[in-house]
């Protein structure tokens, strides 16, 4: 029996139980936790059956529809599945005693569900049903926790219901040209079209994965939507989810049109469809990193980091070569991890505390220094520093966008580096550093269930930075079975002939540095701790009535630097672009009049067209 | 052998031309404002005297491990940067790992600093990374203009590649445009006036320094002389051709040196967002024209 078949219908099962058992949380949390430990166990054990297909017992339009497995969804099917399993430890201590609850972890369920069935689907409409079901349980999702999330929600709603729709016509569309919804029998049928039919049909499908993904200009639904809900939804939400998108415009660039195909597609000598795809990642790497500057609240903040994050994703894939497009893939396993792993320990300080305000907290880190280190763990993989793990997919982009001869999208990525460190620095600060205010001295650090994730994933960031060899042997399979050229991967690194990249000599460099430095610190003499009111004050006396800290606006001179550009550039655009919808639909609008005889006219008119239509055709 | 050498001995002798350099700019800066100023061993004995200060202030283990990663990662990047006689790490790092192992020890400071508590700290940390977002786009534009038109980010392969051709392939005298981008920025990154917000003693107390005294203020004055060295050496190693021994390795330093200080001897303070914009008006602009000229 098929993996994949065992796999949704734990998954299905899952939601029937959660739903079942919905009056009930401690069966609730137990079923979920035993549903996600198999879906993890299944989905890792599944490279044994890569390259099976599995067709469902239905046709549609004299059609098999089904499930295939390749080197692809096996890597997102772990990834999907080891993050919710984590998610959900991490929930079982969290969620205790949160109000409206109920529903977290059928809608959980249900969207891995939703997931795990886009990624193993073989043909369109297997594809499309089950992005239906992704995007209505985002949408639950999202909706769930807080009085702003409806709201939120409903605003990826609009962008999501807009997104299907673009994607119902890719999917119709092809279907007329190849008579197919299979993807191996559309990839194999793709030459025979025109280059403007291949530009458009591409455009349909790569503008509809764009919003799931959030791409510069479509990306506004994002940062509310995921900070207003559950902390925990908000790590799984930045985490995975919407890195769907990603996996669809990898499935279509690379599996279904090819990079033949794709390159044809050229408007003026380097102006090609990759290059103009490239600038749109650029502008979703730098206007949404400088714009989390500006954030007060954590949880928001890194969500305008992972809309910034998927920038690099995109530009690696933009990138062409295998060393790019190798990087964008990695980067997607090593951004989960590490956002996933901010995210819990936000929520541990928010499970603690009660708030997420960059402004009201600090100095947590005497208390609470297994998140704190979760945090900086975190932080160093966002930012992209060696030793960890973002470091080494942003390495790969960066030299595959200079030797590919993309030196503005190259410095657009280090920008989003830059802006990237900036804002990470103000959120540890913020919370764990500088003064801790006397409300929170009887903070604890929280328990095992929720410490257990956050060691977890420490380990997958450490350990990805110093051996990138383990997702790259992946990632390297995944590059041969889409028909592109394999990354020459070591354990520690890559080895290529025009220069290698090895983490091992990295990270024993820095231990050894960090020895010598420790050594050198001994022979001082011994440190006397003192407290945190035995202070520099310039001759004034601390104590815990003042206030002896520095965290709001932590950049107000670089918010002095940017505001213009982002006024000037940044908000007339969306200005722009929010007008030209008002005025479409404003026209969209007057179709429906409200008058039963205008629609006796349309329905009259529409049949008639049809008739003209089929006459044409037959 | 050759190399265990050099790893025990590197960190040193750069140490030692580093405390040299540190005191020949306070020679230096005297001698041009009329003072006789201090000996130029000084920062020897100013390290010695912290390192054996009877009480050392911690404000918690944060702080105590920053000034090891403080170190460590300033030693981390040396053995990168390939120097004279010594280039066996530098194979297996480029200088995007050198630009980016380069900011670790930042980020330890920041760290501890933020620890101790004191705002004076923390405004000096938010300053030096908004100077950080100034000065190292128009650097790294610069570094990828050398990278694009040599074809490798190897720094090692840049240096042969200008070493190969003499004075004529230095990248300064090829690039000018990127070579005096790269200059403007390199002041930036070594905090000299104008660009000295991060530390500006008499805004916010030394900034980053202000909860550091003993042991860690004398380790934090032994990473500044590395940390000198090193990033002139990039410089050096990415528009001056490099260093084929010691002795032009130590002129060029010095040289180079001796003009970023002669700026900083003249010049006042920017406050941190001129100095922000002052980084993208004038080094970036010239960045993107020097690439532009390499792409056509």
């Amino acid at each position: 029996m098929s993996i994949v078949w065992i796999l949704l219908n734990i998954a299905l099962a899952g939601v029937v139980l959660n739903v079942l058992f919905s009056k009930s949380k401690i069966v609730q949390k137990y079923v979920s936790l035993l549903v996600f430990a198999g879906l993890t166990y299944f989905s890792f054990i599944m490279y044994s059956q890569v390259g099976e297909h599995f067709d469902f017992p239905l046709q549609i339009a004299g059609q098999s529809i089904g499930f295939t497995i390749t080197w692809l969804n096996y890597y997102f099917g772990i990834m999907i599945t080891g993050i919710s399993l984590l998610t959900v430890i991490f929930s079982l201590k969290y969620m205790e005693g949160k109000d409206g609850s109920t529903n977290y972890y059928t809608v959980l369920t249900l969207k891995t569900f939703g997931m795990l069935g886009v990624i193993f689907s073989s043909d369109l409409i297997t594809f499309f049903v089950f992005w239906e079901i992704m995007s209505w349980s985002t949408f639950a999702l999202m909706s769930t926790g807080g009085k702003e999330a409806p709201k939120s929600a409903f605003k990826y709603f609009v962008f999501a219901i807009t997104a299907s729709m673009i994607l119902m016509a890719g999917v119709v569309l092809s279907y007329s040209l190849f008579g197919s919804f299979d993807f191996t029998v559309i990839h194999g049928k793709i030459g025979t079209l025109s280059l403007s039919m291949t530009g458009f049909l591409l455009s349909i499908f790569i503008v509809s994965f764009s919003v799931e993904s959030a791409v510069f200009p479509v990306h506004s639904w994002l940062p509310d939507g995921y900070s207003n809900t559950f902390t925990t939804f908000t790590a799984y939400l930045s985490g995975i989810s919407t890195r769907i998108g990603i996996y669809g415009i990898i499935l279509f660039l690379f599996g279904i049109f090819g990079m033949q195909t794709i390159d044809k597609l050229s408007i003026i000598g380097k102006i090609n469809f990759r290059y103009i795809f490239g600038v749109f990642a650029a502008l979703t790497m730098v206007v949404p990193t400088f714009t989390a500057l500006y954030q007060h609240d954590a949880k928001k903040l890194i969500a305008w980091h992972s809309v910034g994050q998927g920038g690099y994703m995109l530009i690696g894939l933009a990138s062409g070569s295998a060393l790019g497009i190798a990087g964008g893939m990695f980067h997607v396993l090593n951004h989960m991890a590490y956002v996933v792993l901010i995210v819990f320990a936000i929520a541990s300080v928010e499970h603690r505390t009660g708030t997420t305000n960059l402004n009201k907290l600090g100095g947590l880190i005497k208390k609470m220094p297994v998140s704190y280190l979760a945090l900086l763990f975190g932080i160093i993989g966002l930012a992209g520093l060696p030793p960890m793990n973002g470091f080494v997919s942003k390495w790969f982009i960066y030299r595959a966008l200079i030797l590919g001869g993309y030196p503005f999208l190259a410095i657009a990525a280090v920008i989003g580096t830059l802006g990237t460190i900036l804002s990470v620095y103000k959120l540890i600060h913020n919370m764990f550093l500088g003064q801790l205010p006397e409300r929170y001295n009887n903070v604890k650090e929280v328990g095992f269930s929720m410490q257990l994730p956050m060691w977890i994933l420490m380990i997958v960031v450490l350990g990805l930075g110093i051996f990138p060899g383990v997702a790259m042997g992946l990632i390297a399979k995944i590059q041969i079975s889409l028909g592109l050229a394999a990354v020459p991967y070591s354990l520690h690194g890559i080895q290529t002939a025009s220069g290698q990249l090895n983490m091992m000599v990295v990270g024993a460099l820095f231990m050894g540095g960090l020895l010598v430095a420790w050594i050198i610190y001994l022979l001082g003499s011994r440190r006397k701790h003192i407290s945190q009111y035995n202070n520099y004050a310039a001759g004034n006396f601390l104590d815990k009535n003042v206030a002896y800290n520095f965290n709001y606006e932590f950049y107000a001179a670089m918010e002095h630097v940017i505001d213009p550009y982002r006024k000037k550039i940044i908000q007339r655009t969306e200005q722009g672009i929010a007008g030209l919808t008002d005025a479409v639909s404003e026209y969209v609008r007057r179709i429906y009049t409200g008058m039963i005889n205008t629609y006796g006219i349309y329905v009259i008119t529409a049949f008639i067209v049809t008739i003209i239509i089929l006459k044409e055709l037959i | 052998m050759n190399v265990v050498l050099w790893i025990i001995f590197l960190p040193i002798i750069l140490f030692v031309i580093g405390t040299f350099m540190l005191g020949y700019s306070r020679k230096f800066i005297a001698r041009i404002e009329r003072r006789y100023g201090p000996p130029i061993q000084q920062v020897f004995y100013d390290i010695f005297k912290l390192m054996n200060k009877k009480t050392n202030i911690s404000h918690g283990w944060m702080h105590d491990f920053a000034i090891l990663m403080l170190l460590g990662g300033t030693l981390l990047t040396m053995y990168f940067i390939p120097v004279p006689g010594f280039s066996y790490f530098a194979q297996y790092g480029d200088v995007l790992v050198i630009m980016y192992v380069l900011l670790i020890p930042a980020l330890g400071m920041a760290l501890g600093v933020g620890e101790t508590a004191n705002p004076n700290g923390s405004i000096g940390i938010s300053r030096a990374l908004m100077m950080l977002a100034g000065y190292d786009i128009p650097f790294f534009l610069t570094f990828i203009g050398m990278a694009m038109l040599n074809n490798t980010t190897s720094m090692l392969d840049l240096i042969h590649l200008q070493q190969a051709g003499g004075i004529a392939t230095w990248g300064i005298i090829t690039n000018p445009i990127l070579g005096v981008a790269a200059l403007i920025a390199l002041q930036g990154m070594l905090g000299e006036k104008p660009f000295e917000v991060m530390v500006a003693p008499h805004e916010i107390a030394t900034g980053p320094m202000t909860e550091m005294g003993g042991k860690y203020l004398g380790i934090m004055m032994i990473q500044h002389a590395i940390g000198v060295v090193i990033e002139l050496t990039i410089y050096i190693n990415l528009f001056l051709g490099g260093a084929v021994n010691w002795f032009e390795y130590i002129v060029k330093l010095f040289v180079l040196f001796t003009l970023l200080l002669s700026v900083n001897a003249v010049f006042g303070r920017f406050r941190t967002d001129d100095a922000v914009r002052f980084m993208w008006k004038i080094p970036l602009p010239l960045a993107i024209i020097g690439v532009l000229f390499i792409i056509f």
